[in-house]
């Protein structure tokens, strides 16, 4: 598509889902019976769900074709072999395992590559991804800079990883104390903040003169390309495939959830250049997941997967991408709404401390920021500050992390720009009427994860936004 | 009558690629005699396993269609839990990316090291996930069980004489749950009776032992009760799958057989504690409550699988065309593990081929034997797949699973023919020797040679 202030998408709309209505009455008590957990509401309830960008994309049709060719043989299906060769080309690793989804291969990866005792230095943590270090006995370690936890600086690249907090980890710590890197593209808990192409290949660099690996979590890291491509000196003219692909050469393997770039509903893999660690994944592999060939996925959802990497690397879908989730940014600064600077690649993220200020961090204004916005208008969004970020694992106390955040998913191929108008007015519309919000406190919470099935009720009354 | 009449017809259809001998035996070599290390796409007839392979509905396919991404709260995920529930009286179902997911959380909540699990026969993967918590699986199928030509109708049955020694022996509270898998897998796809799962129940109870079934084939499994059992001719598979549920305290399920999907799996719990840490586990490892590692679409296909298993038509037809297989095989003189079993058929390849020695792998040789001759791809399961560590295991069988509602009565025709075929010339069958093999699960990706 040529140059341009537009985003308009570069295909149109072949098969539709139908939407719900709701009236504020049925929320409110749709919301109590929820525990004031968005994760708790039946989809059926929501009317724009932006809970999560992770398997809610809507496939092209080339990709419900590639459904229809699934292989569903046990063994040595065609389709993964269409997969292993997608994987190859685009982000280049050797060895190919793949995986249920994301956090099947975030499970290989630390059970094989951790042992008791060892740091895993990351530029910010991620859920589960810090959950499984330290079920293998590794301990995280945040190493992102600085500038990734002020949600109003305009840095370029906040993803990227601090070069001196990492070598002095290395120093203090020693280099056989550190499992490997966890090099996350586009930060989610930092707001999908990018990280540059210098900053990944000095990393990288850094690690491999101490003799540590790199590992990748390319969740979204044709995203972060993108960004690099935009903001980046000298990669203006190189294809979001050829970035992709230079990222990924400076790193020894990776894990991905398929469910965000790649554009499908299910699907994950981990891939890596060592042959013998990927001999010990495949063996480890059949007995969590499946046989190395399928990886617990069907044989249709691995011909999905490598169709969407493929559409995935087009510079006119991640033009619309990006561009839609600008959209929905720009009208929120242009309202006073405080956001986390500069817009994020996969969503918009509501600085939910600046937003609140009236409420506590231990009543959770994020949590009570994402009940309010579903009862004043139906859209989900997800709590992404201390509700998340759970309690300290050797002290009990709750972790509370300098971003407070609520996130605007947007799931890709799948809401138009009114959509986003309606998000945009529903929450101006709420800023406007902040002080009527309440605090939510706990009446039920998981020891681990707590986020998906934690219950709350407001600090008083029973109601989160009063009228 | 003697028509096997399907009780559906065709929607889409899949092409196969007919490939020549000299093209096989090219493809066999460069597989180094391993059927798991061939492409999909060089296979005839793919009876390698009845997981996953089946054909879905018109109805599933829509049910494709319909399917809810939501991340959290999906409809597709309550049209499943509502089909569960009213198919097994489960309050509690969580749904997982396949049947070992369930199995691992479950023993992973329960197992650990000094403990014994006892089962009629645990399934490769059961074992696995038990061992790997430290504990040991313990079989105790009737003697009947054991012997390939018996005809007894459940040969899947505990011997509960056995189980009450067993507890006995080692004190209820080194036993976690008493496991019954229906039907019995690793047996030979044999049922087990009513009255056996009650009389264990019965033992259960006493001991204050939990019950759990491994529920694969579940429906396969009522369907043999209705037609053998004394009394139960009478009642609708549905009320005898609800029987079989409601016996027991918990069930693992892997829908990639009786769920007549792709993938998917279930574990049904009914404590509410066990319940409760079993969610986290689902969370870390298979994803949220009401997804567990699935698509949308998958739950959706599932809940209308779990509808149509159970419909009498279609499992008559089931388990009469893989009756069918076993009897023509049994006429032509080769031996099978007697009565045919629901889901596939088990050649016994000493017999079949008394030159090889069992260290010369008879049953690899056979499965190699079928591909070279006819593009049939058939499943070893003897001294290869669980002849590791000094274990000699007690039979070596070929395995000719029948994927549900994939090929027709000509295809089986074809199977019948070429087997018979390779038995009139089983004198020319090679033994193979193990050039390379992993540490574990050697059978996917072992390499082979053959030798004189």
């Amino acid at each position: 598509m040529p140059s341009h202030r537009s985003w308009a998408e570069p295909w149109k709309v072949k098969m539709v889902e139908h939407l719900r209505m709701t009236t504020r009455e049925e929320r409110e008590r749709v919301v109590a019976e929820a525990g004031f957990n968005t994760f708790l509401l039946p989809s059926q309830y929501v009317y724009i769900d932006l809970l999560t960008d992770s398997g809610t994309s809507a496939m092209s049709d080339r990709q419900w074709a590639g459904l229809l060719q699934g292989d569903e043989a046990y063994a040595g299906s065609m389709n993964f072999y269409h997969l292993e060769n997608a994987v190859r080309t685009y982000y280049g690793y050797k060895h190919l395992i793949p995986t249920h989804q994301g956090r099947g291969a975030e499970h290989i990866l630390s059970q094989l590559c951790i042992k008791d005792g060892q740091v895993v230095p990351g530029n910010m943590y991620f859920t589960t991804t810090k959950v499984h270090q330290e079920l293998a006995g590794g301990r995280f370690a945040d190493v992102i800079i600085d500038e990734a936890h002020d949600p109003n600086s305009e840095h370029p690249f906040k993803g990227n990883v601090d070069l001196a907090k990492l070598e002095r980890l290395i120093r203090e710590r020693g280099a056989k104390n550190i499992a490997y890197l966890s090099l996350e593209t586009n930060v989610n808990m930092a707001g999908g903040q990018p990280c540059s192409m210098e900053n990944i290949k000095a990393t990288c660099a850094l690690c491999h003169t101490h003799g540590i690996s790199v590992y990748l979590d390319a969740t979204r890291a044709v995203e972060n390309a993108y960004f690099i491509r935009q903001r980046e000196p000298g990669y203006a003219n190189r294809s979001l495939a050829e970035i992709l692909r230079e990222i990924c050469d400076q790193t020894d393997g990776a894990t991905m959830s398929a469910k965000k770039d790649a554009l499908v509903n299910i699907g994950g893999f981990l891939a890596v250049n060592d042959p013998e660690l990927a001999e010990r994944a495949r063996n480890m592999v059949v007995i969590y997941e499946g046989l190395h060939t399928y990886g617990g996925l069907a044989g249709r959802d691995m011909e999905a997967m490598a169709i969407g990497i493929e559409e995935s690397v087009h510079l006119d879908h991640m033009h619309a991408r990006i561009g839609q989730v600008e959209y929905l940014g720009e009208q929120l600064m242009d309202a006073g709404v405080p956001i986390v600077r500069p817009i994020g690649g996969h969503g918009v993220f509501l600085d939910a401390a600046s937003f609140l200020p009236h409420i506590p961090r231990e009543q959770f204004p994020s949590q009570a920021l994402a009940a309010a916005l579903y009862v004043e208008s139906g859209v989900r969004a997800m709590e992404r500050g201390a509700v998340s970020a759970g309690r300290d694992h050797d002290t009990g106390k709750n972790i509370f992390p300098k971003l407070e955040l609520v996130r605007l998913t947007i799931p890709r191929r799948v809401y138009t720009q009114a959509h986003m108008d309606v998000t945009a007015e529903s929450v101006i519309a709420l800023y406007q009427q902040r002080e009527k919000i309440i605090g939510l406190t706990f009446t039920h919470e998981p020891e681990y994860l707590r986020f998906f099935q934690a219950r709350f009720k407001p600090v008083q009354g029973d109601r989160v936004l009063l009228d | 009558m003697k028509t096997i009449i399907e009780p559906f017809r065709i929607k889409v259809v899949e092409p196969i690629r007919m490939t020549t001998r000299d093209e096989r035996e090219d493809i066999l070599q460069r597989a180094d005699f391993n059927l798991f290390r061939i492409h999909a796409d060089d296979v005839l007839i793919d009876l390698l396993t009845d997981s996953g392979t089946g054909a879905m509905s018109s109805l599933q396919w829509a049910g494709v269609m319909k399917g809810d991404e939501s991340y959290a709260g999906a409809r597709s995920w309550y049209a499943l839990e509502e089909s569960v529930r009213e198919l097994t009286g489960f309050e509690h179902i969580l749904p997982t990316h396949q049947g070992r997911a369930s199995e691992r959380i479950l023993f992973e909540l329960v197992g650990g090291p000094g403990l014994v699990v006892p089962n009629n026969n645990h399934f490769d993967t059961t074992r696995a996930n038990i061992e790997h918590s430290g504990a040991t699986a313990v079989d105790l199928v009737i003697g009947e069980g054991r012997d390939p030509r018996s005809r007894h109708p459940f040969k899947g049955n505990v011997d509960v004489a056995a189980l009450e020694r067993l507890i006995d022996e080692r004190g209820r509270d080194a036993i976690p749950l008493v496991m019954i898998t229906v039907t019995n897998n690793s047996g030979g796809g044999q049922p087990v009776s009513l009255e056996n799962i009650r009389a264990v129940r019965a033992v259960c109870d006493r001991h204050r032992l939990p019950l759990f079934l491994d529920a694969c084939r579940f429906a396969e499994n009522a369907w043999f009760i209705k037609k053998r059992e004394p009394g139960q001719s009478s009642r609708p598979v549905r009320d005898i799958v609800r029987e079989m549920f409601g016996l027991c305290d918990g069930a693992t399920i892997s829908a990639k057989k009786d769920g007549l999907v792709n993938m998917g799996g279930l574990l049904l719990l009914r404590d509410p504690d066990l319940v409760r840490r079993a969610d986290e586990l689902l969370i870390l490892t298979e994803g949220f409550l009401t997804y567990g590692g699935l698509s949308g679409r998958d739950l959706e296909a599932m809940a209308q699988g779990f509808r149509e298993v159970v419909d009498e038509d279609y499992l008559h037809y089931r388990i009469r065309s893989t009756e069918y297989l076993g009897e023509r095989l049994l006429r032509a003189g080769v031996q099978i593990v007697e009565p045919p079993g629901g889901h596939a058929i088990y050649i016994d390849a000493m017999a079949f081929a008394p030159h090889i020695p069992r260290e010369r792998f008879p049953g690899q040789a056979l499965a190699v034997a079928l591909y070279r001759h006819a593009g049939i791809r058939a499943c070893e399961i003897g001294s290869v797949m669980f002849g590791t560590g000094g274990n000699t295991p007690p039979m070596e069988l070929v395995r000719l699973a029948i994927p549900r509602r994939v090929y027709t009565q000509s295809h089986i025709d074809y199977v019948i023919e070429a087997i018979e075929q390779v038995f009139a010339a089983r004198d020319s069958l090679r033994g193979l020797e193990i050039v390379e093999e992993p540490p574990s699960l050697r059978h996917f990706t072992a390499r082979f040679r053959e030798t004189g």
